[in-house]
């Protein structure tokens, strides 16, 4: 697979200032995480990655070529991106929405054939939701949407995976599944690349990380160096209690 | 059911007609015509093979004026609103003059059809047409071309002696009508053709000439609108001596009720309100001579009210 | 090929109650002919009336409703798609004033013919351009935006014409009021509404999937590979198309757009690879049959096909609007 490389990007919030340039590689096998408080611009971050926003100024490569440069078609063969929020107008059902993933891989003439619909039924499968096949997608819980979400992206099988809060709504359970079929998405040469909101999450799962601050301000690197209690305290303006479970750290809130 | 002689008269001509056909084809060039022909309001040429047997009239106006040229007989179909002369009533009807009921008209088989201008839809004369139906469209917008399309009507239909002696009754009735009131005292006119929204027409109107025949002067007379809507301030402020409307029905003064309580305006003082039944002048047709003369008595009326103050 | 299979069987079915609503259409008239008479009609025998009203005035009158219908409600379905909203369609969103105003115009101006049709295009067109320019501003686009614009720009066309039908000349406007109240009987040719309907659902098919990516918003359609933007602006000059073809070819025709996508996607579901050619077929079907309604119900007056839609079509929709959720 081709790896996300980040040349000097900066994202385009209308009335912020551009701060610090992003300059990393997103190689295959690696998990990043994206911390940083509300408002701080991950979301956008992650649109500008897939190429949906046009950054202010750099470039993004996709091995040797640029985003923008790139067909959608190429694109979207290569990255796919679990968003955050999902609208829907029209009901649709839990196979029909798990299906769309196999949209970049097919011809305009042809049809999905049974090897996509085994695709999409084992994706559904790994995602827990194969109960659900025929439901329409807008009676399910939050919960369950996102994990469909997922499961759309993991037909759609990229070599990049992007994701907007991937363990939102769900509970704990489904969260650690979610992120052990992502650090296995990693191990089989993929690179994921997420916006988490949990700070323990990312220090028990992910080997990368990029803060990002309200200011533009930015600092990424291996996890173990990006880890440092005042650094995160500073990111999120709250006190943090420091200790060591199972061989990462855990950060708990100091209760003011 | 036609009198056994008509039916021997229209064979009598029939044969006629054929045996000219016969005759000037034998001797002479071909592409003569050997039938009848007339240039109706659209500019297009009709031609007939023979005279008419089998009319449809395709407005209500066009139907008085069939019946006008002496060939409401032959009148096999007819439209909506179609109530006079009294026979019509009698007759198929094929729909409303706006939306023709096509397949019953052609079930009806006729060997000419009367449209309307600017009343029925162009797109479905123009498929009679295509299906071979020689199609006559009317639309008379003074009082000779009353008199000329009777005249029309009649040589389509064969019937010229009754129509060309309708027709000169009407021409020469205007005529008179014309000279009498030539030198009339001038009387200022509102005509009103409709009451909400009100409406009048100008000089150009048909009703607006029978006005003007009648020694009126229609205070709307120069609007560039054929049928103007105007306010009730603009009735006011030309304050007219008369004021002439119709109504929904034929014996309705209801319109008139609304002028009365403007007791400033010179024509509610003088009374000077008149009903005039709209069935006499609102169709381009022979009644409307009957409705002028009605037009005329109205405004002499008019005339000697404004002495008397 | 399940997949196949499942868009074989509806698409069928409707294929065959439209051939069912057109032989009726063509067997019912004002004229009483049997079965027997019809049939000879259609093999050039029988009388030469029975051949005139079977041939030159059912049949095509039959084909140009069933065009209509059905571009109407591929018009109403593609819009639909565009905005993710069910209850877009063009005459919520100003394409058919827009093409009202250009017909008018050109008849106003004493021209006929092609040129209202041309006219009408343009108008629809120029709506279009209107709308999105004007939804788009110097914010971003949202489907709401754009399609409350459409209905305040829908509103402007109304006074636009109203304006027209005020200041026309008296012997002008019965042409004009024929052509805004929706009617099959004017319709003079069957056969390029019917091509361009055959022609929209070849163009449309091999992009039946983008839509349904598309319907699901232009951030995941793009996400998965979509040219959002050059895909809107094909339905939207498309829908834009049709919408003109329908309009010059009967008319102002309500609701069709509205409510023939609607119980479609609550029958089958929402892939528009079925949606939008079953619509072709029931839009075609649903105006052929209010036709013959309107043709036959109190003949020989004749109604304008625009009323039985709207009685047929305004109920129905606030039933299934009723009854789902």
């Amino acid at each position: 697979m081709n790896p996300l490389q980040v040349r000097q990007l900066v994202i385009d919030i209308p009335g912020r200032a551009s701060g610090q340039a992003l300059d990393f590689t997103v190689e295959p096998g690696q998990i990043w995480g994206v911390l940083g408080p509300n408002g701080a611009g991950k979301t956008t971050l992650l649109h500008t990655l897939a190429g949906l926003r046009a950054p202010r100024s750099g470039d993004i490569l996709l091995g040797a070529e640029s985003l923008a440069g790139l067909k959608r078609r190429t694109v979207s063969r290569q990255l796919g991106l679990v968003f955050q929020d999902r609208q829907d107008g029209f009901p649709a059902t839990v196979m029909e929405t798990a299906l769309i993933g196999r949209h970049p891989w097919l011809s305009p003439w042809q049809m999905e054939g049974g090897e996509d619909l085994a695709m999409a039924e084992k994706a559904l499968a790994v995602m827990d939701v194969s109960h659900l096949a025929d439901r329409l997608v807008n009676t399910l819980s939050g919960g369950e949407r996102q994990r469909v979400a997922i499961a759309t992206v993991l037909t759609q099988n990229p070599g990049t995976w992007l994701l907007d809060e991937p363990t939102n709504h769900l509970d704990l359970h489904h969260q650690v599944a979610v992120m052990n079929l992502l650090k296995q998405q990693a191990s089989e040469g993929r690179a994921v690349f997420m916006c988490l909101h949990d700070l323990n999450l990312a220090a028990r799962w992910c080997d990368h990380l990029l803060l990002l601050y309200p200011s533009g301000d930015a600092c990424w690197g291996p996890a173990g160096r990006m880890l440092v209690p005042s650094a995160l305290e500073s990111l999120y303006g709250q006190r943090l209690i420091t200790t060591e479970l199972d061989g990462a750290p855990v950060f708990v809130p100091v209760r003011s | 059911m036609p009198g056994s002689g008509e039916c021997d008269i229209t064979m009598l001509r029939r044969l006629q007609t054929l045996a000219a056909t016969l005759v000037v084809g034998l001797v002479t060039a071909p592409l003569v015509h050997a039938g009848v022909c007339a240039t109706d309001a659209t500019g297009r040429e009709v031609c007939l093979d023979q005279p008419a047997t089998r009319i449809a009239a395709l407005s209500p106006g066009a139907t008085e004026l069939v019946w006008a040229a002496g060939a409401g007989e032959q009148v096999v179909a007819v439209v909506s609103f179609s109530d006079y002369p009294p026979g019509a009533t009698e007759v198929t009807s094929v729909g409303s003059h706006t939306r023709l009921d096509l397949e019953k008209l052609l079930s009806l088989e006729p060997d000419l059809v009367i449209g309307w201008v600017t009343g029925n839809p162009p797109e479905q004369l123009e498929t009679l047409w295509e299906l071979g139906l020689p199609v006559f469209s009317i639309e008379p917008r003074n009082f000779e071309a009353v008199s000329t399309t009777i005249e029309q009507l009649a040589t389509l239909a064969g019937t010229e002696e009754a129509g060309f002696a309708e027709a000169e009754r009407f021409r020469q009735g205007i005529a008179e009508l014309t000279s009498e009131y030539r030198d009339a005292e001038p009387v200022s006119v509102f005509y009103q053709v409709w009451d909400e929204p009100l409406m009048t027409v100008n000089d150009d109107h048909l009703i607006g000439k029978m006005v003007t025949l009648c020694g009126g002067v229609n205070v709307f007379g120069d609007l560039d609108r054929l049928v103007p809507r105007i306010s009730a301030e603009a009735v006011i402020a030309a304050d007219p001596e008369a004021i002439l409307a119709g109504g929904m029905g034929e014996e309705n003064r209801q319109w008139l009720t609304r002028w009365e309580s403007f007791p400033g305006l010179t024509a509610s003082k003088r009374g000077n309100l008149f009903f005039i039944p709209p069935s006499l002048v609102q169709r381009p047709t022979p009644r409307m001579l009957e409705g002028s003369r009605l037009f005329c008595d109205k405004l002499d009326i008019a005339r000697t009210r404004s002495e008397d103050r | 090929m399940p997949l196949s299979r499942s868009l074989t069987l509806p698409l069928l079915t409707l294929a065959l109650v439209g051939l069912l609503a057109m032989v009726l259409s063509v067997g019912v008239g004002s004229v009483a002919l049997s079965p027997v008479q019809v049939g000879a009609a259609l093999l050039g025998e029988g009388s030469n009336l029975h051949q005139t009203l079977v041939l030159e005035l059912r049949l095509p009158r039959t084909l140009a409703a069933f065009a209509t219908g059905g571009l109407l409600a591929v018009a109403g379905a593609l819009m639909q798609v565009l905005l993710r909203n069910p209850l877009a369609d063009p005459y919520v969103l100003g394409l058919s004033g827009g093409a009202a105003v250009g017909a008018l115009l050109a008849m106003l101006a004493g021209l006929g013919g092609v040129i209202v049709s041309g006219s009408a295009f343009a108008g629809a067109l120029l709506a279009t351009l209107m709308v999105f320019g004007l939804a788009h501003g110097t914010g971003s686009w949202t489907p709401s935006r754009l399609l409350l614009t459409g209905v305040v720009v829908a509103a402007g066309w109304g006074a636009v014409i109203t304006l027209i039908l005020a200041i026309s000349p008296t012997q002008r406007l019965p042409g004009m009021l024929y052509w805004l109240m929706g009617d099959v009987s004017y319709a003079r040719t069957p056969w390029p509404a019917l091509i361009l309907l055959v022609l929209a659902c070849l163009l449309v098919l091999p992009l039946g999937r983008s839509l349904n990516v598309l319907a699901r918003g232009p951030m995941q359609a793009a996400a998965l590979g979509v040219s959002v933007r050059p895909l809107e602006w094909l339905i939207y000059v498309l829908a834009s198309l049709l919408t003109a073809a329908a309009v010059t070819t009967a008319g102002s025709i309500g609701f069709v757009g509205l409510v023939v996508p609607h119980m479609l996607r609550l029958m089958l579901g929402n892939d528009q690879r079925l949606i939008l050619p079953a619509c072709a077929l029931a839009g075609g079907t649903l105006l052929v049959l209010a036709d013959t309604l309107a043709r036959v119900v109190i003949a020989p007056e004749q109604l304008p096909v625009g009323v039985i839609t709207a009685l047929l079509g305004v109920p129905t929709f606030l039933y299934l609007l009723y009854r789902s959720r």
